[in-house]
């Protein structure tokens, strides 16, 4: 397999398990790295070496950080007692471009899958609990992917949540803003419709 | 719905071929392993992206070429039709349905419709359950291309709470319970969408299924299809719970839609073990037949039907009747030996060491002489 001398095929090796990434493509940019000037190499590596040593996840909701809490949970601005519980960091970066919602996050870190060997213990619901009534919630929304994994962890913490007494919601699925109904598959159109609302003038 | 033309790059056997076909019946012959039925499987891969005799798709790949290119010309609904395929050699596939790329396979589905009479299709009588499943769902999909989210919902929803209960060990404890709780929700939900599914199903196929049966058998006979799903009746939901201990125990979902069957019989005996090889073959032509009948009634156009190697089983009266009782549509049968009498091709085919010649006779036979 390996036609590469040592060093090269390492860097392809590497490269070629971060996702996203074929075998060709770490070929590819292996053989792009080794092309480059050495400073902007050397950059690179650095770029990683730091963002390993400073990101860290944030102690109370577990998003990226640097430092103890991340940008959101030490902003005093943003509402204390709504919760929105993401899959990962990058979903709340979604959210956020959306302005909509001025509340905290929780990150779980991944979504339950039994084949992947993912149950409530390997992602940040125990943490989830143990934040309720220090910070007063009073609204959690679930906002996983609309997929069946996403949809199951929803309906977990749907159930552990609901008896104490706080606002637990889903996030509604539906048809995309500006775009035509006729482009719309149609199991989304489906969902839309099933969850459709009674028209307030 | 019609394939007036098609083109083969390196699929199966062929570096390169092209292939017209009749708007009525076109005949494939030449001898076994000449690659009659690469032939059809290309028109098969075109709708549904998949081998009918259950090739993996890299082995449709012609061996030593780096992908397969099919495409077809022909019309649907009164319009031009042009479906153009790639397949690479690790498997991974390419479609354009008028020149448009689809976003999902899914959307390919109902494209272009096809019904297959194999030899295999023995195995839908004689075979286990498994093979009456996989008929049925097949056959929900071509209806309606929905049910293929309703089919892949229950497989990962399964596969999952499957997972979990091989992971407990047989003991439950309250967090494993409160998991195993939202899988059962999800299962009882997605198990039953697909049970009635089922059940609407066969209740519009039996019918079907009496009339095909006396067509193609030699005698007529009382046909009965049963969907034998007690979970449903009882509501699933409720037998997971009560199954709950048994499935932790064994580390399975003992009870659902995947352990469905179709109860199959000829008069009173049960097809599968009670009657002859003769009667079994009748009885899996007439479910495809039924089945072909179904999707024509529910689409409005008749499937491209594919006959292949189906006539050195039946005798020619048989055959006969078999090519009568079809729906109208476009037909495309493959045979190493004789036509049977009752055939007569708009275009016959030959193949002959990965060389095809088409003979039209001069005066296209129409009606009945």
């Amino acid at each position: 397999m390996s036609v590469y001398t040592g060093a090269v095929q390492d860097l392809i090796d590497e490269l070629g398990r971060l996702p996203g990434v074929g075998p060709k493509s770490a070929q590819r940019i292996a053989f792009h790295l080794l092309k480059i000037p050495t400073v902007d190499a050397v950059r690179l590596a650095r770029a990683i070496t730091e963002a390993k040593e400073r990101v860290t996840f944030c102690e109370r909701c577990f998003n990226l950080a640097e430092g103890t809490l991340c940008g959101i949970c030490s902003d005093d601005r943003r509402e204390p007692h709504v919760l929105c519980v993401v899959e990962e960091s990058r979903d709340i970066v979604a959210v956020e471009r959306t302005r909509e919602y001025r509340g905290r996050y929780h990150v779980l870190q991944g979504a339950i899958s039994p084949i992947e060997g993912i149950g409530p213990d390997q992602l940040k619901v125990k943490e989830l609990l143990a934040r309720i009534d220090p910070e007063g919630v009073t609204e959690v929304i679930l906002c996983t992917n609309p997929n069946i994994e996403g949809e199951a962890t929803a309906m977990y913490l749907g159930r552990l949540l609901s008896p104490l007494g706080l606002t637990v919601t889903r996030i509604a699925s539906g048809l995309p803003v500006g775009g035509d109904l006729e482009y719309a598959d149609e199991l989304t159109l489906g969902r839309a419709l099933e969850g459709r609302r009674s028209f307030d003038s | 719905m019609r394939v007036d033309r098609l083109w083969l790059t390196d699929f199966r056997s062929y570096a390169s071929a092209e292939l017209q076909l009749a708007p009525g019946l076109t005949a494939v012959v030449g001898a076994n392993g000449e690659g009659k039925t690469n032939l059809v499987e290309a028109i098969v891969f075109l709708a549904t992206l998949g081998s009918f005799r259950g090739a993996p798709n890299d082995a449709l790949v012609r061996l030593g070429a780096h992908q397969a290119v099919v495409r077809a010309e022909g019309e649907r609904d009164g319009r031009a039709l042009l479906i153009e395929a790639e397949l690479a050699a690790g498997g991974r596939s390419r479609v354009l349905v008028n020149r448009q790329r689809l976003a999902r396979t899914r959307d390919l589905l109902g494209a272009l419709r096809v019904t297959v009479f194999a030899p295999d299709d023995l195995e839908l009588v004689k075979g286990g359950p498994a093979e009456r499943r996989r008929y049925l769902d097949d056959l929900l999909v071509a209806v309606d291309p929905r049910h293929d989210r309703t089919r892949s919902d229950l497989d990962r929803v399964l596969r999952q709470r499957n997972a979990l209960l091989k992971q407990v060990g047989g003991r439950l404890d309250p967090d494993a319970a409160a998991t195993l709780d939202v899988w059962d929700t999800r299962l009882a939900t997605a198990g039953a969408a697909l049970g009635r599914a089922r059940r609407e199903l066969v209740a519009n196929l039996a019918p079907l299924l009496g009339s095909a049966y006396d067509a193609v058998a030699s005698e007529a006979a009382e046909v009965h299809i049963v969907h034998a799903s007690e979970w449903l009746d009882q509501g699933y939901a409720e037998v997971l719970a009560e199954g709950r201990a048994a499935d932790v125990r064994r580390g399975l979902t003992l009870i659902g839609p995947h352990r469905d069957d179709v109860e199959l019989s000829i008069g009173p005996m049960p097809a599968r073990t009670h009657v002859s090889q003769g009667e079994q073959r009748s009885l899996a032509f007439a479910l495809r037949m039924a089945g072909h009948t179904l999707v024509t009634a529910e689409v409005g156009s008749p499937p491209v039907l594919v006959l292949d190697d189906v006539f050195s089983e039946l005798d020619s009266g048989r055959s006969d009747s078999l090519l009568e009782a079809l729906p109208i549509g476009q037909t495309i049968l493959t045979t190493a030996g004789r036509l049977p009498p009752g055939a007569r091709p708009q275009l016959t085919v030959r193949v002959a060491g990965g060389d095809l010649t088409t003979d039209s006779p001069g005066v296209p036979p129409v009606g009945t002489a």
